[in-house]
């Protein structure tokens, strides 16, 4: 992805950034649950101009027989993005990059889900991209544990998921789409915004050891920010916009 | 795996039936609300959302510069897909796509591009070499019933509302895509022994035959599909008909008054 | 809402969220102790009593457990059994043995076919979650009229608080006559007035979600119910 960095101006003279963020200052975000009617619980989360929908289902009989665990339930994720969420169309079916985020993202969740309650079950987690800014792994992330919530599985916490990177050798919060074609580095992570742990991490790029403290530091500041976001979000489905 | 319908489910639909009652509250040819956004999505050169009952659908269209067919020189291109991906219900699987949502597609497609809505030779650019291929891909989120229409609505509100990215593929000015006119489709499934207008879950449950109609702004039909197993006789057709050209005119007027904000 | 709990206004939670410190307390369902924190695992409000620390959910999945009683529908029928859907994740199993009638070898669906409704009672869960069912009990039968309503299984303690108060009050109101199971189903019969206006009522409790909006509902509904007198 680090095409061409150095060469494109991504920082303004007066240290903002192109769209007039501060570095250490993430896209608006947006959630709401109970957005599909025929799913257990879903949500919607929008993050800069990002959009990300999740539908969950379940807990049901895991078929066929052989994904069955006799002592808990598996998570059946699937991430996809729609064709016209990107510049380009995608044609539907199988890619590999949305194989490897389902897995990413299934991984992270079952680090949150009581999955012990449910033996022999699958819950199926449906995300999908409607608008692709940069950073819809991470917004699927944290619809895909709205809708968890909203569908009543059992979760030790929920999860946010949020990026950070490099531009023009600075560690920056939430990188937007030309930031993450011409910049250095990328740092999505997945948080547990009560428990502080990391439920899914990953990075490509060129970061220092320095500059990766201070990209999880700006994550953990917005994770919090983001949480906020998502109680509300609940409050406002189940107890009239009050928390 | 079909869900199952319960014997009370079907009986209890009937008895209402036979009262003109709907299992909903609706009247036999009542609508359920309906909310059209358009515009919403960042990087769809047109997009939709159509909130129908318990049924949310988006539709996004893209465009692409293509080689024109070499008996068709100064054509441009028009495709409709839909996709039932599993999040739109605990029944559909992940998988290769359906027969249904194949046929769902098409149908759509049909009603637009036999409207006559778009003029395949407004998308020449260059007549040989150069034309638009405009792609519409339909994206069923909650499926609560009569999909069809939420799915055609979706997509000539996008349409409509289009901008094709010429200076991205720099071919001169962005400008609106022209569509001239609004096909419109109203779907009718029998529950409990007769027809109803826009079919709710329990009512498209029991697996009787359903009618799609595309009527264009003329009242003219585009497109006509009967599905699934079941017969109807010509006096249904007519009544059904009926229904479909109120129901048409008034999600017509729903569309133009999202265009050109 | 009044079942008990020592505060008077009910907080909302979200999964992970500390409830309080877990000393000298107990877990009820929806939460777990974490270090020396009570924490919530799902979306619901926070109930206290005697004791136990619980969260009651706003969206709830049923789970089946020994003695439930719930409305099934017969999915398939072998020789000497039924397999059922109880609205849980996995299917019931009703041996021919557990039935209220002679059946025999092979002749099932004689008494229980597809798509039939069954009332029946949750015999045993084991720890794989199969279930097996019986219809040996009072009550327990073949349900041949009347419809099937959908009731989230997160509002059957509101429906049965005080002696199924509102219960009470909703088969009054509908002159109708109402079982209650377990499983998010609630079986009603009687004159079609009764049946539809539970059915509108209860579509507006599928969209609150919330349990203790309930009673506001039935009272919001209770200006047209087939009976208005005195209940």
């Amino acid at each position: 992805m680090m095409g061409g960095y150095g060469d494109v101006q991504l920082l303004r003279d007066d240290g903002k950034r192109l769209d007039g963020r501060a570095i250490d200052e993430m896209r608006p975000v947006e959630i709401k649950v109970g957005v599909l009617p025929a799913a257990q619980g879903s949500a919607w989360v929008k993050q800069g101009l990002n959009v990300a929908v999740c539908a969950v289902y379940g807990p049901m009989e895991a078929h066929p027989r052989k994904i069955q665990r006799q002592d808990r339930a598996v998570l059946d994720v699937r991430y996809n993005m729609a064709p016209f969420s990107t510049g380009d169309r995608i044609r539907p079916g199988f890619n590999r990059r949305a194989r490897e985020i389902s897995k990413v993202t299934a991984e992270a969740l079952e680090s949150v889900v009581l999955l012990e309650r449910f033996p022999r079950s699958k819950i199926r987690v449906e995300i999908e991209i409607l608008a692709a800014e940069a950073g819809t792994r991470c917004a699927g992330i944290t619809a895909a544990s709205m809708a968890l919530a909203d569908a009543g599985i059992p979760m030790r916490d929920l999860v946010v998921g949020i990026a950070s990177g490099k531009i023009q050798d600075t560690v920056v919060l939430d990188l937007d789409k030309a930031e993450d074609n011409y910049g250095q580095a990328d740092l999505p992570a997945g948080i547990c915004p009560n428990t502080g742990e990391l439920v899914f991490l990953q990075m490509d790029g060129d970061l220092s050891i320095d500059e990766y403290n201070l990209a999880m530091e700006y994550n953990y500041k917005a994770a919090a920010e983001i949480h906020e976001i998502m109680v509300a979000a609940l409050a406002a489905r189940y107890d009239g916009g009050e928390a | 795996m079909a869900a199952p319908v319960p014997n009370l489910l079907r009986q209890e639909i009937e008895r209402l039936a036979a009262d003109d009652k709907r299992i909903d509250g609706r009247g036999r040819w009542e609508r359920r609300a309906v909310d059209l956004e358009v515009g919403l999505l960042y990087n769809a050169e047109g997009s939709a959302k159509v909130t129908w009952g318990g049924t949310v659908v988006y539709a996004g269209v893209k465009f692409e510069l293509r080689t024109p067919w070499p008996d068709r020189p100064t054509q441009g291109s028009l495709m409709c897909g839909a996709e039932l991906r599993p999040v739109a219900h605990v029944k559909y699987e992940p998988g290769p796509p359906s027969p249904e949502s194949i046929e769902l597609g098409r149908v759509v497609d049909r009603g637009i591009r036999e409207s006559g809505c778009i003029d395949m030779e407004s998308l020449c650019i260059v007549p040989g070499e150069k034309v638009w291929g405009v792609m519409i891909d339909i994206h069923v989120m909650s499926d609560g019933g009569n999909i069809f229409d939420a799915c055609g609505l979706a997509a000539i509100a996008a349409l409509r509302t289009a901008i094709v990215p010429a200076e991205r593929f720099d071919v001169g000015e962005d400008h609106v895509l022209g569509v001239s006119s609004t096909p419109i489709m109203a779907s009718f499934t029998r529950a409990g022994g007769r027809f109803v207008y826009d079919p709710c879950e329990e009512e498209e449950l029991g697996g009787d035959e359903r009618i799609h109609i595309t009527l264009g702004d003329t009242e003219h039909l585009h497109s006509l599909q009967k599905g699934l197993k079941g017969a109807f006789t010509p006096a249904e057709f007519a009544e059904i008909l009926d229904v479909a050209r109120k129901h048409c005119a008034e999600l017509r007027d729903l569309v133009a008054s999202k265009e050109g904000n | 809402m009044s079942q008990g709990q020592d505060g008077a206004e009910q907080r909302l939670v979200t999964p992970g969220a500390a409830i309080g410190p877990a000393t000298g307390r107990r877990v009820g369902t929806g939460a777990l102790i974490q270090g020396d924190q009570i924490i919530a695992t799902r979306v619901g409000l926070v109930r206290e009593r005697h004791g136990t620390v619980s969260v009651d959910p706003v969206a709830s999945t049923y789970m089946p457990r020994s003695g439930d009683l719930v409305i099934g529908t017969v999915v398939e029928a072998r020789s000497n059994l039924w397999f059922l859907d109880i609205n849980g994740p996995f299917q019931a199993l009703l041996p021919m043995s557990l039935a209220p009638w002679k059946v025999e070898f092979g002749g099932t669906r004689d008494h229980a076919d597809i798509n039939d409704s069954l009332l029946m009672r949750v015999q045993e869960v084991d720890e794989v979650q199969n279930v097996v069912a019986t219809m040996r009990g009072i009550g327990l039968r073949r349900l041949a009229e009347g419809a099937v309503l959908l009731v989230d299984v997160q509002h059957n303690d509101t429906l049965r608080a005080e002696g199924a108060a509102l219960l009470k009050r909703l088969r009054d109101l509908s002159d109708c006559r109402i079982v209650l199971a377990d499983n998010g189903r609630m079986w009603v019969d009687g004159e079609d007035a009764g049946i539809d206006w539970l059915r509108s009522l209860f579509r507006d409790v599928a969209a609150a979600g919330r349990t203790d909006t309930l009673n506001s509902i039935v009272e919001h509904h209770a200006a047209n119910a087939p009976n208005r007198g005195e209940a």
